[in-house]
């Protein structure tokens, strides 16, 4: 085993040197007693040659940290206005199912990049990310997952990193909300059984803030579904409905909080679910052929971050 | 949409937090993407804010910021990376993003987005923001250590020419705060810190030295050198050559010191820093700085004060300390140099012109007589008068062992 040699502190302040010698070094001069030497004939030269190591907050490196604490506050630049962005008509997505209208390719990325990938080609639901989609398709759509789960732990932490299994659903729950600090309604992790009206009633209570997202459906609040159906459906016989059914409209209707929605017949002109165009229900989005974003985009940011130290 | 921005604002700033907050989280993670990015944006707003409140306020939001650092988006992504940075150093903040595993994050995120720079300059910067947390080094410093991270920060270092040099200048941060906080070093030096760090100050230097003005560069420079500094200070001897491999440092480090002398002088001491440190127990790059002729210049910045003239005579003495070198080193003018330095004031400075005094004459009885005929005998005699006892003592012994038996 190597030794490491041991760092040294030397303060360069003036009148304030202190020097540790290493033990393997040997001087020309011979004793190396600090301070004092005790008598003229004794070699008085103690000279090494010392490693300096500098700790972070040392004074030597005071400038050098100002002048990076300035950078950086430099950076933070009023939010420029996002340069002219190309101009195009107004386009929409080409989704289908997706009702959603851009001016700006940026936006059209921002959009695609957010709610159209990792999408679950049996349920449609988009997920975040690769991982939540994998840990979606397995617990949702696998049946050899709910069968090993049965006699065994199955369900993954979601936490990158950290690797635990659970038995249940629940149990991941838990852990997540103990150990990871996770909120409790988190929303990329609802099991299968939390769906129904009572998100439906949320939706509808929302303030103002949801009433305009016309361009895609939200049916659980789980992840979107990027198509007009009701999310129930899909988990009970796989089946696509294509348009808002009865059944459902009806409990919808009695959660609206105006009268305007009596009419079931009508559901289409809820503010939530547009149910006017048809849906192909088999398409698959997991890799669309046609779209390819790159990796551009790069530098057009330069002015629009900002940051503090 | 924009009203409803505003108002969560006001929500805000009229410390309904809660209430603000959570219709901020809605917008996040709702199904409209452009409402997304709003509330990111709104949040980076809050997470500029000097108020220390805000990041309590902020904490609900820090898990789905985390979340989407792994989506598709990568403009997005890059908001919610400068806005957790921001919000990183209140310990609140801090806790529960580590809980939540943000060093996994940071490390698949700048994995998967290597070929987008912006997004990686983000991650530096978020990265850094964590490094620098009191207790770094015990809660963050070996997950990050464990994970791909310094092997990510080491490949951007040398900047993309297109891009320029911000995300290099985020990630050398991350490797001078990892570096100075930790003792053992080992495992950066496997991974080539030390070579990468040094070949890329040589690559520097030399642009430096032919004038190049590039805006920014010296943030590049700084964290370099101390990475290269403190790391110098725990690589074994006998590795030193392989982990440095280009002898052309010397070069590097004396054109990083003349260059800044006048308009940065802190870079030029920790430039002289690190030239201390790669001189001292090495005689190649000691042999180096005499073939390649840099002793004169380090001679001529002697009479320099603001603390580097004792770096810089450190480095002399480094040089001087093998015996084989002295007789050039007296070549070179370093005995007339000393005749000036022995009469300055400052202690550290009188003190070393004795040992290098020392350690010449007493390899070299020609440079003993040599500097007598420079009239030194009288400065040694004047020392002797000094209050200071090291000086004193040092003076007197050189007056009876060396010189005046001439």
């Amino acid at each position: 085993m190597e030794t490491m040699q041991q760092p040294h502190v030397l303060r360069l302040t003036e009148g304030d040197v202190l020097i540790k010698s290493r033990e393997e070094d040997c001087s020309r001069g011979g004793t190396h007693k600090l301070g004092h030497s005790e008598c003229e004939e004794v070699n008085p030269f103690s000279f090494t040659p010392q490693l300096i190591h500098l700790h972070r907050d040392h004074e030597l490196f005071e400038d050098g940290d100002i002048h990076r604490h300035m950078y950086l506050q430099d950076l933070y630049i009023s939010e420029a206005d996002d340069k002219p962005a190309l101009s195009v008509s107004e386009f929409a997505c080409h989704i289908s199912g997706c009702s959603a209208h851009f001016s700006t390719l940026d936006e059209y990325e921002h959009h695609y990049n957010s709610l159209h990938r990792h999408v679950c080609c049996s349920c449609r639901r988009s997920l975040p990310s690769a991982r939540l989609l994998d840990i979606h398709i397995q617990e949702w759509h696998d049946s050899l997952f709910t069968i090993l789960a049965q006699s065994q732990d199955m369900y993954q932490c979601l936490v990158e990193g950290c690797g635990q299994k659970f038995r249940t659903s629940k149990h991941r729950k838990d852990h997540l909300i103990r150990i990871h600090t996770y909120p409790p309604d988190f929303r990329f992790d609802k099991s299968k059984k939390d769906k129904g009206t009572r998100e439906m009633k949320k939706q509808l209570q929302k303030d103002t803030a949801m009433e305009v997202a016309d361009d895609v459906c939200e049916s659980e609040g789980v992840c979107e579904v990027m198509c007009d159906v009701v999310s129930d459906r899909p988990e009970q016989g796989e089946s696509m409905e294509m348009h808002v059914s009865a059944e459902e409209a009806a409990p919808m209707a009695k959660c609206a909080s105006t009268g305007e929605h009596a009419d079931v017949s009508t559901a289409a002109h809820e503010p939530v679910f547009t149910s006017t165009k048809p849906v192909n229900p088999r398409s698959s989005y997991r890799v669309p052929t046609t779209v390819c974003f790159g990796h551009g985009s790069v530098r057009g940011f330069r002015g629009r971050r900002g940051r503090r130290k | 949409m924009r009203t409803s921005q505003m108002s969560s604002w006001t929500l805000l700033q009229e410390n309904r937090q809660e209430n603000g907050m959570h219709l901020l989280v809605s917008l996040l993670t709702g199904s409209n993407a452009q409402w997304r990015l709003q509330a990111g944006r709104c949040l980076h707003e809050l997470s500029l804010s000097a108020h220390t409140s805000v990041a309590a306020a902020c904490l609900p939001a820090t898990t789905y910021l985390l979340t989407y650092l792994s989506g598709q988006s990568t403009k997005f992504t890059e908001l919610c990376l400068y806005t957790l940075g921001n919000l990183c150093p209140d310990s609140a903040v801090q806790d529960k993003l580590l809980a939540q595993g943000i060093i996994p994050a940071l490390a698949s995120c700048i994995e998967n987005q290597r070929h987008n720079l912006a997004v990686v300059e983000a991650v530096g910067f978020t990265l850094s923001q964590l490094l620098q947390a009191k207790d770094a080094a015990e809660k963050i410093i070996p997950m990050v250590l464990a994970s791909s991270l310094p092997s990510h920060l080491l490949s951007v270092l040398t900047p993309d020419p297109n891009f320029g040099l911000a995300p290099a200048i985020e990630c050398a941060w991350c490797l001078h705060y990892l570096t100075c906080s930790i003792v053992d070093k080992r495992e950066l030096l496997a991974h080539g810190a030390l070579s990468q760090c040094s070949s890329l100050l040589v690559s520097l230097g030399d642009a430096i030295a032919v004038g190049n003005k590039e805006e920014g560069i010296e943030l590049l420079v700084c964290p370099l050198l101390r990475c290269v500094g403190n790391l110098l200070a725990s690589c074994p001897v006998g590795d030193l050559n392989t982990q440095v491999c280009d002898v052309h440092l010397v070069v590097a480090l004396c054109a990083l010191i003349q260059a800044y002398l006048q308009t940065r002088p802190a870079l030029a001491r920790e430039s002289a820093w690190v030239l201390n440190n790669l001189t001292a127990h090495s005689s190649d790059f000691c042999s180096a700085l005499l073939s390649f002729n840099l002793v004169p210049g380090l001679i001529q910045l002697l009479p320099f004060s603001q603390g580097i003239n004792t770096l810089i005579l450190r480095v002399l003495a480094n040089v001087s300390h093998k015996k084989k070198f002295c007789v050039q080193l007296g070549q070179l003018g370093l005995l007339s140099a000393l005749c000036a330095t022995l009469k300055m004031t400052d202690q550290e400075m009188v003190t070393l012109s004795l040992d290098i005094l020392f350690m010449l004459v007493s390899s070299t009885p020609q440079l003993a007589e040599e500097f007598e005929r420079q009239g030194g005998l009288s400065l040694l005699e004047a020392i002797q008068y000094n209050s200071e006892g090291e000086m004193r003592r040092r003076a007197t012994y050189l007056l009876e062992h060396h010189l005046l038996l001439l």
